[in-house]
């Protein structure tokens, strides 16, 4: 059995809690995907911005298809559970859906960044302040609970 | 053939960094054109940078200067963008600095824009570069261009801050929030250009572009996001942008007006079918 981290550009630090999910010591990596990039529309400050965040960031930086890499990997080092950090972003999630078919036998787990704020039921999101509204409270807490 | 090649992590300084960056990147993506685009930002990826940024908030003079553009703002937001920070570690970083919590609550409602933006997207991953709503301008939206036109790309509109502004976004990576309403005002109302050409041209330089945010924020400017479409004028670029922004009227005469004559002439429909 082994875990495998995959990091993506919304989530780029050792504390997001995608790292105490995964076995400790897992093999974390981030996929350099041109066309991916591309598609985000992510110039060249940024790109650098990112590669520099990724270079202090003790793994692997792979160049090539995001979700083709990923099934190499998989089946390289017999991975049998995979770890994402959630991301809105559906043009990653077109991704993880190809790893999905590509690996059937693959566990995959998507993993929340911690939250900024806990609110019970789905919050107004019509306009800021009506969500401000219910958020606020929580927002001014540490941890976003309340006491 | 492997499907992939490991890329390495370690360069004798950032140039050397940034020239490896560009040879792994796209003919188009090196072809977005600007001023200074060739060149990494000053702001520099990292934890460490991060950490350092985080480290260095001032809420107090945050609170008082935030809207200026040579205000104490943090510059926080690449780093919270990328996860880099996250939202909740930086607002029991800001509560930890203050006595009393009202005294962040301004810095930490920013934070909660940042949310708001999350969860829009989250819950509407499909409608992020779509019109939430109609133009409440008096205009449709098929009567604005689709595409940013090349002036405004190559500052040189001949808006003298409208100029400034471009330059500092392609130099640097980062805008002031109030630089990037002129902008977005700028290209949607007075060169009535479709909110999404000048998003998808803000992300390819902000470093803390994200569509969620950044696109939502064009559209609140845009009307199709708000209740009324957003505007400025040069005395309020005077206000906020100090002395090394040009606000001489003769160098800025679109902007040069009240507010009242600017919604007269920018919006002549408001009030009709669309608005």
């Amino acid at each position: 059995m082994a875990d495998l981290v995959w990091l993506h550009e919304d989530a780029l630090r050792r504390t997001h809690p995608v790292f105490s999910a995964a076995a400790s010591g897992a093999r974390a990596v981030f996929v350099w995907d041109n066309s991916y990039l591309d598609a985000a529309l992510i110039g060249l400050k940024r790109r650098m911005f990112i590669y520099e965040t990724l270079a202090g960031l003790d793994m692997d930086i792979l160049a090539g298809t995001a979700d083709k890499v990923i099934a190499t990997l998989v089946a390289e080092a017999h991975v049998t559970r995979l770890f994402v950090p959630a991301t809105p972003n559906p043009a990653f999630h077109a991704l993880l859906s190809s790893v999905r078919s590509n690996c059937p036998d693959l566990e995959i787990s998507v993993i929340e960044d911690t939250s900024f704020v806990a609110l019970g039921e789905p919050p107004d999101l019509k306009r800021f302040f009506r969500y401000w509204n219910k958020a606020k409270k929580h927002a001014m807490r540490h941890g976003g609970v309340l006491a | 053939m492997s499907s992939y090649y490991t890329l390495p992590r370690n360069f004798p300084d950032r140039a050397a960094m940034f020239s490896h960056v560009v040879s792994l990147s796209s003919p188009e993506t090196n072809a977005i054109t600007g001023p200074d685009v060739r060149a990494p930002s000053p702001i520099a990826g990292g934890r460490a940078e991060a950490e350092a940024a985080l480290a260095k908030i001032d809420l107090r003079a945050y609170a008082a200067s935030r809207n200026h553009l040579d205000g104490a703002v943090t510059h926080l937001s690449p780093y919270i963008r990328h996860g880099i920070l996250s939202l909740d570690e930086v607002r029991n970083h800001a509560l930890a600095t203050v006595a009393d919590p009202k005294a962040a609550e301004k810095f930490i409602q920013e934070l909660a824009w940042r949310d708001y933006w999350q969860r829009i997207y989250a819950t509407y991953p499909d409608r992020i570069w779509q019109d939430v709503e109609p133009y409440k301008t008096g205009f449709d939206a098929s009567e604005y261009e689709d595409d940013l036109p090349r002036d405004i790309a190559n500052g040189a509109t001949g808006v003298a801050c409208i100029d400034q502004f471009v330059n500092m976004l392609a130099d640097t990576g980062y805008l002031h929030n109030h630089a990037r309403m002129y902008l977005a005002a700028y290209i949607v109302h007075w060169r009535r250009v479709r909110w999404q050409a000048g998003a998808r041209w803000f992300l390819q330089h902000l470093l803390d572009g994200d569509p969620a945010s950044n696109n939502l924020s064009w559209q609140w400017i845009a009307s199709t996001f708000s209740n009324k479409p957003y505007i400025f004028n040069l005395d309020n670029v005077a206000k906020y942008c100090g002395a090394d922004i040009n606000t001489v009227p003769r160098h800025n005469l679109v902007l040069d007006q009240s507010y009242e004559r600017l919604s007269d002439l920018l919006f002549p429909h408001m009030g009709g079918p669309h608005g």
